[in-house]
């Protein structure tokens, strides 16, 4: 083998990517020829110097596409079903699983019951508050005399919620704890029900991002309502996670003719950072041609960084008969 | 040379792997999740590494796994699945390559809160060299290694990345890039032989 030969496999030899064959061959012949001895000095000094440029993700950033693929995914599943319940319709299974041999009204014991266990300071702190979640949403309804909402089964259980506000110990060696108490009440009632539909449009506005997507899961079904169409636009435009958008905008779909629908997911195209929530955005655009989407939808393909997003807009584009450029 | 663990794992039949697909196939989220975790460390870096810049790994991350979530249900364990992976990742982050060459963009520096700074300084280097008297020499090995990454054409660019840097065999190389094992060999001849024009003076 001559030189030309040799060097046109030393790249390979280096890799290991040769036969065993040729492999003996480039060993024996760079044994004594000091071109191709140097050349393999020089691939070697190449993929030194080559592996210096290699680069590390910072953690951070896997952490960070691990938690926008997982809430692309749960918000818009477009495959598999959720297996997994959420809390709030964990809660509400629990809740009427528990209800199921109980008699409705007021039941004077259970506050005792409560009060008992909060004798001990220990036991008192121990009982820091899990939420104010079921006190709030029945604060959001309206009043009535018997403080049941009408039109729904409301009970009390047994559980008293309580927060520790302050401990002071005493002279005589005891000690005084403020504490705020909350009870849980259980509302349930149908989908149609307006009271049901009050209390999740301030479900959908809870700090847990779990309750919000359950919430707006079950306003899909509603989204005839003016009062649930605003409330699932003002989600879609607002709420800091996917996850809920994408919920909102899987209840707006029968409305995506409606001009305020419209003019909203325009702006969310536009403003969107999670890349599902933009696809699903285009689908619902494109299901209604207008004038004023299609200019901005050939801006946009010019400025779209996601490959994605840009070439379901090009097609979309396509689809209506319009240009992806702009002219 | 870097070896990846997933990269390995996958040209063999991983009984762990399998099962995890096919409860993921049956609907199981957190199989799914797992799967995702078994691989996309070696996913990310092969972007990062490629595109070399955050955004563009994040996307390509994203709208990989976002295809394979939507699509496993296709997937017939007649390949690997690192491979099957893998033929999503690279269409994904070659299409960027291409786009890249076209419109000759990436500003060279990103904003940030506190003010713009050079893209590769967001990365950390995994060999970073502490010797003072060195640094000018290797800030200039450094820019003339991108630039002479940057003129490989893009499939070039992939299989240099797959085999030096992921450490993956040509004959797989071929496989997810759907060509032969003969083609990714004279890839990586073009490639090697093009870095070694731009950098011959440095080694």
């Amino acid at each position: 083998m001559n030189c030309d030969s040799i060097l046109k496999l030393l790249p390979l030899y280096y890799y290991g990517e040769l036969t065993p064959d040729e492999e003996e061959r480039v060993e024996e012949h760079a044994h004594g020829c000091p071109v191709c001895t140097r050349e393999l000095a020089q691939q070697r000094a190449l993929a030194a110097a080559l592996d210096r440029r290699k680069l590390v993700a910072a953690p951070t950033l896997l952490e960070d596409c691990r938690s926008d693929l997982m809430a692309a995914i749960q918000g818009g599943a477009p495959r598999l079903a959720r297996t997994v319940k959420g809390p709030w319709r964990l809660f509400l299974d629990a809740m009427a699983a528990s209800l199921s041999g109980m008699s409705s009204g007021m039941s004077s014991g259970a506050p005792a019951s409560g009060i008992t266990r909060l004798r001990q300071p220990i036991g008192a702190l121990a009982l820091i508050a899990i939420g104010f979640f079921a006190a709030r949403l029945i604060h959001t309804g309206p009043p009535s005399g018997t403080g049941a909402l009408p039109g729904s089964v409301t009970a009390p259980t047994d559980e008293v919620y309580s927060t520790v506000r302050s401990v002071q110990p005493d002279n005589s060696g005891g000690v005084a704890i403020s504490l705020d108490e909350t009870r849980r009440k259980v509302v349930t009632g149908s989908m149609n029900d307006g009271n049901i539909q009050r209390l999740l449009l301030a479900a959908a506005h809870e700090d847990n991002p779990a309750v919000r997507v359950e919430s707006v899961d079950l306003l899909r079904s509603q989204s005839g309502s003016t009062e649930v169409r605003d409330a699932l636009l003002n989600v879609l435009s607002q709420d800091t996670n996917s996850g809920v958008r994408l919920k909102a905008l899987e209840g707006l779909k029968p409305l995506a003719g409606d001009s305020e629908v419209r003019k909203t997911l325009r702006r969310v195209l536009l403003a969107d950072d999670n890349v599902a929530v933009r696809m699903l955005v285009i689908d619902l655009l494109v299901a209604h041609r207008d004038d004023n989407m299609v200019g901005m939808m050939q801006g946009l393909v010019q400025q779209e960084n996601n490959n994605s997003v840009r070439l379901k807009l090009e097609k979309a584009l396509r689809d209506i008969n319009a240009s992806p450029g702009r002219f | 040379m870097a070896q990846d663990a997933a990269g390995t794992a996958g040209a063999r039949v991983s009984p762990q792997v399998d099962s995890l697909i096919r409860a993921a196939q049956a609907g199981d989220q957190d199989a799914f999740e797992q799967l995702v975790r078994t691989y996309d460390q070696s996913v990310l870096r092969l972007a990062v590494n490629l595109l070399r810049s955050p955004e563009d790994a994040r996307d390509v991350y994203q709208e990989a796994f976002l295809r394979v979530y939507r699509n496993l249900h296709a997937f017939r364990f007649d390949c690997s699945f690192h491979t099957w992976l893998y033929r999503v990742v690279t269409n994904i982050c070659l299409d960027q390559l291409r786009k890249r060459k076209v419109r000759k963009e990436e500003s060279p520096t990103i904003e940030t809160r506190e003010g713009p700074v050079d893209r590769m300084d967001t990365f950390q280097e995994e060999a970073a060299h502490a010797d003072p008297e060195r640094s000018l020499w290797n800030r200039q090995l450094k820019q003339r290694i991108e630039t002479a990454l940057e003129d490989l054409t893009p499939r070039e660019r992939m299989v240099f990345e797959l085999r030096h840097y992921q450490g993956l065999r040509l004959r797989n190389i071929g496989e997810m890039l759907g060509t032969t094992e003969e083609a990714a060999k004279n890839c990586l001849f073009r490639a090697t032989r093009k870095m070694r024009a731009e950098l011959g003076d440095f080694t």
